[in-house]
């Protein structure tokens, strides 16, 4: 499943995932953001692994916040933006 | 740690003949590497291209951003750059490169959009310089009246800060759309129907050649904040060779985000 979500003056942010027992698996975020440190990818990746596939855009934003805390800066792309191409994905919302 | 200023650098300029992709990727890392540690004088490096690619951002899925066929058609290297952003398409001669790579110090407390006007201030000067009515557009771009004419990218790393900056000279806009995937939904807030009149070729609005863009760029910044020639050393330049083998010209890297 593919999802696409560009920021209104941000970066494009892209979610691919599979749903597996109602969980999101396989989850691969990507786009033309800006993202420090390095291994911020994997650590999104990760926490969105797992969470249920009915978990609205409020709920996958709130846990990215909670998983990331102050260790990530974000530059075009925000837990809200990663969370609306992953609602996307799963044709959740326009 | 307090901000330092351009001035309390002796900014040193690396301008080496062309290059390979893999190595040029390899060098940012590398004295991006070399600076933060204090081996290398903060630096401008200014890339001459070898053969044609097409550049990544780290964060960006491979087959998402780039048609594989396309670009082995027209003989076009795919590579992964260290820093986000978005993917770029280079051939000899059609874009002016460069990277800036200074301690963390320099843009210490700024934002990020602050960091990018700040550290392209110089070269915004330069192109003015040239008649073209050049100013910093957020997030990551430098435009003209008539369009973009820059994107850039930074990375932090190793307590050092690489700013490097794409300019479109003379783009083959054609190829450059078969070889990378541009979709619907990243032109979706610009309002543009095409995304080749995204790139406003350099040539025409200077009616220079490259190398006198480059020159007018040199000279601007070395009368700013001084700059006097530092070519890489051999430790650096086998350090990159082993890095662009080891790393940037295998599978793993340029896949990392499949």
């Amino acid at each position: 499943m593919h999802g696409e979500y560009k920021m209104p003056g941000g970066k494009l942010v892209v979610a691919d995932l599979e749903v597996r027992d109602g969980r999101l698996s396989q989850v691969q975020v990507s786009g033309d953001f800006f993202l420090e440190p390095e291994s911020a990818l994997e650590w999104i990746d990760n926490a969105l692994n797992g969470q249920p596939a009915d978990s609205d855009e409020q709920a996958l934003a709130a846990h990215l916040k909670a998983a990331l805390g102050e260790r990530v800066s974000m530059y075009g792309i925000s837990e809200t933006a990663v969370a609306r191409a992953v609602q996307r994905a799963l044709g959740h919302t326009p | 740690m307090s901000r330092s200023r351009w001035s309390d650098y002796r900014w040193r300029l690396v301008h080496a003949p062309a290059q390979l992709p893999s190595l040029h990727m390899a060098l940012d890392e590398v004295l991006t590497a070399s600076v933060g540690a204090g081996r290398r004088a903060p630096t401008l490096r200014i890339w001459e291209w070898a053969a044609p690619a097409v550049i990544i951002g780290r964060y960006q899925s491979l087959r998402n951003e780039v048609d594989a066929r396309a670009a082995q058609q027209h003989g076009i290297k795919v590579m992964r750059r260290i820093s986000g952003g978005g993917a770029m398409f280079v051939e000899p001669g059609n874009t002016i490169t460069y990277s800036l790579y200074a301690p963390a110090a320099l843009v210490e407390g700024m934002s990020f959009q602050e960091a990018y006007a700040f550290l392209d201030a110089w070269v915004i000067e330069a192109l003015r310089s040239m008649g073209i009515e050049a100013s910093y557009q957020p997030l990551n771009d430098i435009s003209s009246p008539l369009g973009k004419i820059a994107g850039a990218a930074q990375a932090r790393r190793h307590g050092a800060v690489l700013h490097h900056v794409t300019m479109a000279y003379d783009i083959d806009a054609a190829k450059m759309l078969q070889v990378l995937r541009i979709g619907r939904e990243k032109i979706s807030d610009k309002g543009i129907a095409s995304a080749a009149k995204r790139v406003d070729p350099l040539r025409s609005q200077t009616g220079l050649a490259r190398a006198a863009v480059i020159e007018r760029m040199i000279d601007t910044f070395r009368g700013l904040h001084g700059l006097a020639d530092e070519p890489l050393k051999d430790r650096e330049l086998d350090e990159a060779q082993t890095l662009a083998k080891s790393k940037f010209e295998t599978p793993e890297w340029t896949g990392i985000v499949p």
